[in-house]
């Protein structure tokens, strides 16, 4: 039998941008810049056009409206992408036997053994005609035996457009690309290989395992081992959350304590909500302060488990407190819940009286009905809009618009 | 100062006080016992400076005096001793010890007996006379729900309410609660106190289930007397909170089950609910309740159903599984009744044949539970 697996990865072109097209059509053929419109934000998207400015994601906004001046900015709405991303997951879903949504835009399924009564690569070009048919975005798809050789393959065949490796031609295709091009290589990893002369796939490929491992370690052997177009990890069909996690870039940097404590109230209220919609419990609680001079600094603590807001808001206020000593103001906060155990709060006999207990009760009734912030702490009013209202524990990757930075 | 005992007799006795010592003491002398000989008379002394037991043996002595000996090298010893006399030979200069044994000579270095703590001595005490039995079904029936929290030092113990003609314990740890009355004792004072958790587990391990025990407090210390062990243990010093506020009053769902059946069909579905949380739903109908569990993360789910006595309206309700087990553990009655209110109040349980003199009454907070 033939063992070689086919794994087919799929990505939306510039996906924000063609979603932002798909609603006003005057946008086509625009340069269009999809991210942060403050002075602080970046580029989740940029479109083709203004990538010819030398324009990227993940650049700081600023920059890239001075490489383009003429480009259309757009703020970007993470429920419409969202929306259509789930579009595109059904249309897929309801094809393909394994499918693993990487993230928003990104998807690879395992078209293994359908080689039998269809083609792999003629299933794969007539599912990419279909989402494109269906939903009216633009597709690329890479073909090959797994998933790193798909991935590198789709970028070379952007924008809306398909390519298939054929079995045994890995290496070749792999050969003549920039090493930048391989999954996990990222800025420092290239940075080092430049430093050794290394700018080709060709290079490492030619290369003993035994060096790359003395130069990355551990990664030199896994970085190796994908230049050669070996990759044999499988699909994950249901990506397990293992925190929730919200944070906050000021417009300006602050150390109005009114306002970061209602930021980080907020973040804490609206997790804990999205704890108790989930049915999880946390016993991990940590908070980050991201300072002017771009230190950032953490601290977490261990809690019994719980979900409760009356525990989880003081514990994070607490934290917060005993982090900032700086006097420095204050660029980013952010909350995070980790060590998440499915569960549901057990109500304690001293400190949850009846009302309590009715009151989460009752308000996350109405949130369920009428939105995440339909209502909220009179304390956490000031804070602007603060995550999503999705359900993070459906095993699809966090909807976090790309690049935002780490 | 010298003196012989029978090695299995000796260690009988440390083993009950060595429970006092704590694994990493503040002093270094905390690590020993005490050794103090009064005619033939060994008393055996050892303490954390919270908790104090004092234990005595006949020995056959020459010469009297006081001597810190290291605990833990002394009961390794006796240990791999088969029984024998051994005989102690007690350097009073510089507190050197010899053990002789059959099979040969092993020396240690003692400590200055003069500076081991002093114990508090019953000053102003009120006492009470109770039995070793009653005692212990106190310690048995409450000591698993007092709390590991240290932040609330009130629920790391036993509460006691001493009334003229009986006595309460309570225990708590915020989630779920045993109130435990005893009726057929007498005393002069009406008072309370705390007793930590630690001197109740060593009182546990001490008690020998017949004779009397003698216990008397004042504000900061309780004392327990029970033949030639005393035990002497710092009262934890909070204020308890207040439990019977919290016992519902109206509880108009009565469901009746046998205990057994009960607790061994929980033991079943914990297997397949959540490790970390142990939940377990209850769904309660006229005569039938159906015990269910899930963990997602394994894709584990089970369901059981039980015959029952239900008189109220229809009800799910969730549970930490391992508090309910735990109550259902201790109670003696081959029926039990719990009481409901509504899905996020507290449960009662009671048993349905008391015991005489007995009256006994837990308490279990729900989980909160999403339409």
């Amino acid at each position: 039998m033939n063992n070689k697996r086919a794994i087919l990865h799929l990505d939306l072109d510039t996906f924000f941008v063609s979603c932002e097209r798909l609603i006003d059509s005057r946008l086509i053929g625009k340069p269009i810049l999809v991210g942060g419109t403050g002075d602080r934000g970046v580029v989740s998207a940029a479109s083709y056009e203004t990538r010819l400015f030398g324009v990227h994601s993940g650049m700081p906004m600023k920059m890239a409206r001075q490489l383009c001046p003429e480009a259309i900015l757009i703020k970007g709405n993470a429920g419409t992408y969202t929306k259509y991303s789930k579009q595109v997951t059904e249309i897929l879903k309801e094809k393909v036997p394994i499918l693993e949504k990487a993230s928003v835009d990104e998807f690879y399924a395992d078209l293994t053994g359908m080689d039998k009564f269809f083609g792999c690569y003629k299933f794969a070009s007539e599912l990419r005609q279909r989402v494109i048919s269906k939903t009216g975005l633009p597709i690329s798809f890479g073909l090959s035996i797994n998933k790193t050789v798909s991935k590198v393959a789709t970028g070379e065949a952007k924008p809306n457009n398909q390519i298939k490796i054929d079995e045994g031609y890995e290496k070749p295709f792999l050969a003549p690309l920039s090493i930048k091009k391989i999954p996990q290589v990222g800025d420092k990893t290239y940075q080092t290989f430049c430093n050794l002369g290394i700018k080709r796939v060709r290079k490492v490929q030619e290369m003993p395992v035994e060096m790359m491992e003395s130069v990355f370690g551990k990664n030199g052997r896994s970085i190796w081992k994908k230049a050669n177009g070996i990759d044999h990890t499988a699909l994950v069909e249901f990506h397990e959350r293992k925190s929730i996690s919200s944070e906050r870039t000021y417009g300006r940097d602050t150390t109005d304590m009114n306002q970061l404590k209602t930021s980080i109230k907020a973040m804490a209220e609206n997790l804990a909500f999205q704890l108790r919609n989930g049915e999880k419990l946390t016993s991990c609680v940590a908070v980050k302060i991201r300072y002017s001079d771009f230190n950032t600094y953490t601290k977490q603590c261990k809690i019994p488990y719980t979900a409760a807001d009356h525990i989880l808001i003081p514990k994070i206020e607490e934290l917060f407190n005993t982090l900032y000593n700086r006097r420095l103001r204050i660029r980013l906060v952010g909350v995070k819940f980790s060590d998440l155990v499915p569960g549901r709060y057990q109500i304690g006999l001293f400190e949850d009286v009846k009302k309590t207990v009715n009151l989460y009760k009752a308000m996350d009734d109405l949130r369920q009905r009428y939105g995440a912030r339909s209502v909220m702490r009179a304390s956490t009013f000031g804070a602007k809009t603060i995550g999503g209202v999705t359900n993070p524990f459906n095993g699809e990757p966090p909807i976090v618009l790309a690049h935002r930075t780490a | 100062m010298k003196f012989s005992v029978s090695s299995s007799d000796l260690l009988k006795q440390l083993q009950i006080a060595g429970g006092a010592i704590a694994s990493n003491p503040v002093l270094p002398i905390l690590e020993d016992f005490l050794f103090n000989i009064k005619g033939n008379k060994l008393s055996i002394t050892a303490t954390d400076l919270e908790t104090t037991i004092v234990t005595e043996i006949e020995v056959n002595a020459d010469g009297g005096g006081i001597i810190a000996v290291p605990a833990k090298i002394l009961m390794d010893t006796l240990k791999e001793l088969p029984q024998q006399p051994v005989t102690f030979n007690i350097n009073e200069e510089n507190f050197g010890i010899e053990i002789t044994s059959a099979y040969g000579k092993y020396r240690l270095a003692g400590e200055n007996g003069q500076e081991y703590p002093q114990i508090p001595e019953a000053e102003g005490v009120d006492a009470i006379e109770l039995t070793t039995a009653s005692m212990s079904q106190a310690i048995s029936k409450t000591l698993f729900a007092t709390s590991n929290d240290e932040l609330r030092p009130a629920m790391t113990g036993v509460y006691v309410e001493v009334d003229f003609n009986h006595i309460t314990y309570v225990a708590t740890d915020a989630h779920k609660l045993v109130k435990y009355t005893f009726k057929g004792t007498s005393s002069e004072v009406s008072t309370n106190f705390i007793i930590p958790r630690k001197a109740l587990n060593l009182l546990k391990n001490a008690l020998n289930n017949a004779g009397d025990l003698k216990l008397s407090f004042n504000k900061s210390n309780a004392f327990f007397e029970m033949g030639h062990i005393k035990m002497v243990c710092r009262l934890i010093d909070a204020r308890y909170p207040d439990y019977n506020a919290v016992i519902p009053t109206d509880s108009p769902n009565q469901l009746t089950i046998s205990r057994a059946d009960f607790q061994n069909s929980l033991k079943r579905i914990a297997i397949y609910a959540n490790k970390t949380t142990n939940q377990v739903i209850l769904n309660i109908n006229d005569g039938s309740l159906t015990v269910s569990a899930q963990d997602l993360d394994f894709s584990n789910e089970a369901t059981e159903q039980l015959a029952c006595t239900y008189d109220g309206e229809p009800m799910t309700i969730g549970f930490n599984a391992r508090f309910l087990i735990e109550m259902l553990n201790v109670l003696e009655s081959d029926e039990i009744k719990i009481e409901l209110s509504s899905p996020n109040r507290a449960g009662i349980l009671k048993p349905v044949d008391e015991i005489e003199d007995e009256d006994i009454l837990m308490l279990v907070m729900p989980v909160m539970l999403s339409n």
